[in-house]
Parts: structure tokens; C-alpha cells; sequence
């Protein structure tokens, strides 16, 4: 049994390259699986999938703890959670980065390739949606399927829900990325540090479905427990602010899901670049034109 | 007094001083929430009465108001119970304390406006504690026990009174209403627990991801499990103030030496009364066994119950189909690990009316099963045609 594990955010295709890569191996004769796991449905949120690969039929449905082979497809997770954990000592990683495998730090050394996935993507498919690239790059350094299966896979997938032209498209993606693919071995620095949660026992739950303000085992509960949740880390474009332009019609305040615009005394606002999702809808309600998104995440 | 079923539900509402009753009108509950609108309009009852637009918002009402602080009542019946569905299960898990009455009428297709208990079954599972009654003295009795229950620290959880429609809902009985003061110190005012507060902001009803939910639930599940002990002590508390004694989560009648007995719910038990008596002049060692609470199911008390008792027959007044009733089913598997034979009985389907005669071929199957004859796991009583 072969055993994968996808980390990406919410709109990259994690869900869709994990069943991909099932289909691949179908196309190899194998049996497969692929399932998705997420909380929030949100752009942006982190996402894992899971895809199982064996020669004979695969009765188990958990999810998969103990990888073969990992792929991330967002580099921005590996700060914020430890997504090597449970990687086999033998396993594969495949990251989409511009860095090379020896730049890149999982907490473990292991066999690692990288490829810009986020790149590949912009230039085939005029968007970072990167589940196709990343495949080629999985190609390149898994035997369990060819480059011309995975291809195929892809043309399945994506042909008869988005049309042959997408289909080609993503099929060149992958390409693209199987000759851009860097293969190295990762650095094993990074500590595992698991993700603070509070998993009370069922007597310390509060009764009633309702919870408080307050810090249970290090974590904020209740309302205001979502502030520990940096949500700027999804960002991948900022909003730029030109403060003579703006009329102070306070409708980006009035518009921001997130709440992360502020008044400030003069009726200027500035944002909280720690919450900003960079959804752009403050940029497309201003009147006047004072707000434009910049590509990128950064601040 | 001599007042009808849902007078007398009304009657203890009102004597609990419910603050918020929202409604919508069901045949065969309707004559509670009028009875309730014309408390208020007189000026007897100080509460809020809210027409609502359907059942699942009447439920809606119920929880926004229980959360606010005040005590709730409402009733409802059959397809308005099944509207409530997705409500029902918000109301346990969240510990609010509402009662209501359920005036049980068939549901589905096939049914019409008659007493059968496959309205309220189906609700088994949803967390709230159900106690079905046999006259209007208990339906009142019961409703006002219900308030202590609910609101008991312990406890938290929502109560639904179940009674028969028509049978008691619309028959007139002698019920003796107690008074205001001896309710009044039976039944303290309403003190919430988890009241929506813009002082002491709270998260309610958030998503439950799988890594709580399952502590949640059995939480829940040891809240209802718990009850048991209230309910006894609820009904000892009752019997001293008000000289009436129930049971708590089942009661018997002439079984000390019995070798057979049935289990009935609802008015079935009033007839089974008779059939026992009529049984034990003959020389026949009958008992009856009244079940009172389907939630909580009382598992250690029916095994309790039937140690030396040879052969029980479950009454069920709804089906399982492929399978005998809920409750024939339930006491098969409270009893798998004692020597009792339990057989199901269906009867009054639909709100068809059951006599003596068939109680009495319910007692006569169980006879002969007590005697080691072979008898059919589940017979429907009155039924038109042999039974395949």
C-alpha cells in the first residue's frame, strides 16, 4: 500500500490532484482512493487530501497518518504547521517552491523534490491553481505511474468538467513542471512543534453547546478565539491603499468580511494586514478607486 | 374539576407560570395553547403568546426564549412534531429546559387526526426525556413534574409530555388542580443556566468539529441517563406535597407473585388494570408493568422488575415494521440477559379502539408463553385477516 498525503489551502486543487493521481494509477492497472478532509469550506484555509495506491482492492477509509509520500502544495504551511508529521523514514516529499530541496526544512531529512509550481500555473492557466502542476513534479519522482498516465489522468479529470481546451492546458502544466522538478534531499532542523489544541475530556466540556471567553490549555476559546487564527497567511494579494484619492466613504469598513478595516479617528481607514484574506472586495466596492490589489502576500 | 386532557395540561402550565408559550394550532393539541391564550387574555397567566407561522418556528421560539431566560411551554402533535424534527435536536444538546406536550396522533400517510405513537417514537433519539401518561390527572401531574425535571441542575434537558389524542385530549375526567401556593413550592421560579447575555458575551452553537463532538454526545448521553435518579426524586417530593405517587420511570400493579405480565404505556394501562384484576379472580397470577418514560429507557429497573417473572408481553401502539414496535424491541434488549420470554403486541393502530378483548388476547398469548408454549415474537391484536 502506498500512502499520500496533500497539504494545501482552500482553492489550489488539492482535493482534485489527489483524485488525479488515483486516476493515474487506475490507468496503471492499480487499484485506488482519494478523499479530501477540511473544516471550513474557504479559500484559503488549510486543506489536506489523501490518496491510497495498492495492487489489490483498498477496504480501509481512515485517513492516512503515515505517508509515502507528501505533497505541499502551499510553501507558506510549513510555518505553520508541522506537515511532515508521520512521514515514513523512507518517504518522498514534493514541495511547490522557487527554493532549492536543500533550502527546504521539513523537521525531517528525506528525499525531496521541488518545482515552482505557483508559476507554472500562472503562465498555463492564468491562475494559482497548482494541483496540476505539482502532479508533474509527482511524476517525475514516484515509479508507481508514468508521466504519460498521469497526463491522461489529468485529461479525464479536468477535460470533461472544464472542456478540452483546460484539459490541455493542465495536461501542459504538469509537463512543464516534470522537466522544471528538482530532486534533492530536505533538511531535518525544523522541531515538531504539534499544533496547540484543546481537546477537553468529555466531563470538562462546558454543557450546552456554549462556550465563554477564555484560555483552556493554552489556546483562546469562546468569543475572540478565533484571533489567534492568522488569517493574513492565506493572503496571496495585498490591498494597496492611496489615501489621496480616498473620499472616506468608509464602504471597504461597511464591506470587509473579515472585519479587519479600521476607522481610524479622521474617518481614513488602514487594515490589519494579520487578518486580511486579500478577497479584494475592498478594492472593488471603493468608489473612487482609492484601493488596488498587489500580487503577493506579503506586507 | 371535570376537564379534558388538554385543559388539564393547560391547567398545569399555567400553574407553572410559563412565561413564553409560542404555538400553532394542531388537531388534537389545539385545545392546550387556546386554553393558554384565554389564561392570558382573562389575566390569569402572566406569559407572551406568539402565533407562530409553522412548528419548526414555534420550536425556533421555544429555544431563542428558553435561552433568553424564561421559563417555555408549548404543545404540539403528529405532522407538527415532524416538522419540529430539526429543532427538536438543537434543544437537548444546547440543556434548555422546555416542556412540551405532545397529543399523540398518527403521522404519515394512512393516518388521520387518532391516537398512535409513531409521532413521538420516531423522536426517541433526539435527547429529550419523554413520559407518556394515562389519565388527565397524570397528564397534569405529569407536565408540572416535568418543569422540575427539565430545569433540575442535573438534569437541563427538555421534557415532552406524551398523551392520547382524543382518548385523553378530548375526554373530560374529574382532575383535582392543585393550588397556586402548593405549586408555587413545588416548583421555584425559573433560574437559566446558559442565558444569551451582551454582558458575558458567549460562542453558542458553533460548528462541532469531530474532535469534540463525541465528548458532546456523551455528555448528553450520561444528562439523560442521569435523569433517572431526578425523576425518582422528583416524584417522591411530588407524592408528599400533593399525595400522588407515580412511579417515576415505571410503575406496577399486582406484581408481587406475577408470572406473566404485560408492559403497556399510555390509557392501554388503565384497561390492562382491568384485565388483571379480572385475571387474578380467575386464579391467574397476572401482573402489569406501566411504563413511563421512554427517554430515559429504564433498563436496570425493567431487569429489576422482571427477575422471577416467567413471560412479558410489550403493548406498542406504533410499528417498527419488520420488527414489532420501538418498545417491544427496547425491552427485548433491556431483558436479553434474563430468562423472561418477551413477546410484542400492536394494537390500536391509527386510533383504533382497543377493547377487552384484545387486551385480554394480549394476556392469554403471554399465559401460554409464561407455560413454555410457542408463541408468535410479535402479534398484532385486532387485525383483519391472519397474520402472515
Amino acid at each position: 500500500m502506498f500512502e499520500v498525503r496533500f497539504h494545501g489551502r482552500g482553492g489550489q486543487g488539492a482535493v482534485m490532484a489527489a483524485q488525479t493521481l488515483a486516476e493515474a494509477a487506475v490507468i496503471e492497472g492499480r487499484h485506488a482512493q482519494a478523499f479530501p478532509y477540511f473544516g471550513a469550506e474557504r479559500r484559503g484555509a488549510p486543506v489536506m487530501a489523501f490518496a491510497r495506491i495498492a495492487d489489490r482492492k483498498i477496504s480501509i477509509k481512515s485517513q492516512v497518518y503515515e505517508p509515502d509520500l507528501l505533497v505541499v502544495l502551499d510553501e507558506s504551511l510549513l510555518d505553520i504547521e508541522p506537515v511532515a508529521r508521520g512521514l515514513k523514514p523512507g518517504g518522498k516529499a514534493v514541495i511547490n517552491t522557487r527554493k532549492l530541496p536543500t533550502e527546504i526544512d521539513l523537521g525531517m531529512e528525506v528525499e525531496c523534490a521541488t518545482v515552482p509550481a505557483t508559476s507554472i500555473a500562472m503562465e498555463y492557466l492564468k491562475a494559482p491553481i497548482v494541483n496540476t502542476a505539482i502532479l508533474g513534479a509527482v511524476a517525475m519522482v514516484c515509479d508507481l505511474f508514468s508521466m504519460g498516465s498521469m497526463q491522461q489522468a489529468i485529461e479525464n479529470r479536468f477535460g470533461g468538467k472544464f472542456g478540452e481546451a483546460a484539459a490541455r492546458a493542465n495536461a501542459a502544466a504538469a509537463a512543464a513542471a516534470y522537466s522544471q522538478t528538482l530532486r534533492g534531499r530536505c533538511k531535518g532542523n525544523r522541531p515538531f512543534v504539534p499544533r496547540r489544541v484543546w481537546l477537553p475530556d468529555w466531563r470538562d466540556i462546558p454543557i450546552g453547546n456554549t462556550l465563554g471567553e477564555g484560555v483552556k490549555d493554552g489556546v483562546t476559546v469562546g468569543p475572540g478565539g478565533a484571533k489567534q487564527n492568522l488569517t493574513g497567511s492565506w493572503r496571496v494579494q495585498t490591498p494597496r491603499y492611496d489615501k489621496e484619492k480616498c473620499v472616506r466613504c468608509l464602504r471597504c469598513w461597511f464591506s470587509c468580511p473579515e472585519g479587519c478595516i479600521k476607522r481610524e479617528e479622521d474617518e481614513y481607514v488602514r487594515w490589519d494586514l494579520n487578518y486580511c484574506k486579500g478577497c479584494g472586495i475592498c478594492a472593488q466596492v471603493c468608489p473612487v478607486k482609492a484601493i488596488d490589489m498587489m500580487k503577493g502576500g506579503s506586507r | 374539576m371535570v376537564i379534558s386532557g388538554d385543559h388539564a395540561v393547560a391547567h398545569a402550565a399555567k400553574l407553572a407560570r410559563t412565561e413564553v408559550v409560542p404555538s400553532f394550532p394542531i388537531t388534537p393539541q389545539t385545545l392546550i395553547v387556546e386554553q393558554l391564550a384565554e389564561f392570558i387574555n382573562d389575566g390569569e397567566l402572566d406569559a407572551d403568546f406568539i402565533p407562530a407561522d409553522s412548528e419548526h418556528s414555534v420550536m425556533s421560539m421555544a429555544i431563542g426564549a428558553s435561552a433568553g431566560g424564561v421559563r417555555v411551554f408549548t404543545a404540539t402533535a403528529s405532522q407538527g412534531l415532524a416538522l419540529m424534527h430539526e429543532m427538536l435536536y438543537a434543544v437537548p444538546q444546547n440543556r434548555l429546559p422546555i416542556v412540551m406536550a405532545n397529543v399523540n396522533r398518527s403521522l404519515g400517510a394512512a393516518s388521520g387526526i387518532w391516537v398512535e405513537y409513531n409521532d413521538s417514537m420516531a423522536e426517541r433519539d433526539s435527547g429529550w426525556l419523554q413520559v407518556y401518561v394515562e389519565d388527565n390527572q397524570e397528564a397534569l401531574d405529569a407536565t408540572l413534574m416535568a418543569f422540575r425535571m427539565a430545569e433540575d441542575r442535573r438534569v437541563l434537558l427538555p421534557v415532552m409530555v406524551c398523551l392520547d389524542g382524543f382518548i385523553l385530549s378530548h375526554t373530560v375526567e374529574r382532575v383535582e388542580v392543585p393550588e397556586q401556593q402548593e405549586v408555587d413550592l413545588f416548583l421555584p421560579p425559573f433560574v437559566p443556566f446558559n442565558m444569551l447575555d451582551p454582558y458575558e458575551p458567549k460562542l453558542i452553537n458553533p460548528i462541532v468539529g469531530p474532535e469534540y463532538a463525541m465528548e458532546m454526545r456523551y455528555q448528553l448521553d450520561r444528562a439523560v441517563d442521569h435523569s433517572r435518579e431526578v425523576i425518582n426524586e422528583v416524584d417522591e417530593e411530588f407524592s408528599k406535597l400533593f399525595g400522588r405517587r407515580y412511579g417515576g420511570l415505571l410503575d406496577t400493579y399486582r406484581m408481587e407473585d406475577a408470572e406473566f405480565a404485560m408492559l403497556t404505556l399510555g390509557t392501554a394501562t388503565g384497561l390492562a388494570r382491568e384485565v388483571v384484576d379480572d385475571l387474578r379472580e380467575e386464579g391467574k397470577r397476572a401482573g402489569l408493568i406501566k411504563l413511563r418514560f421512554m427517554r430515559p429507557f429504564p433498563f436496570k429497573e425493567l431487569c429489576e422488575v422482571c427477575d422471577s417473572l416467567k413471560a412479558l408481553g410489550v403493548f406498542d401502539r406504533s410499528a417498527s415494521f419488520n420488527g414489532g414496535g420501538p418498545v417491544y424491541t427496547e425491552v427485548a434488549a433491556a431483558l436479553c440477559n434474563v430468562p423472561t420470554v418477551v413477546t410484542g403486541h400492536v394494537a390500536g393502530i391509527g386510533g383504533r379502539d382497543i377493547t377487552t378483548e384484545h387486551m385480554r388476547g394480549m394476556y392469554d398469548a403471554v399465559e401460554r408463553a409464561s407455560r413454555g408454549e410457542e408463541v408468535r415474537s410479535v402479534t398484532w391484536h385486532g387485525l383483519r385477516g391472519d397474520m402472515e
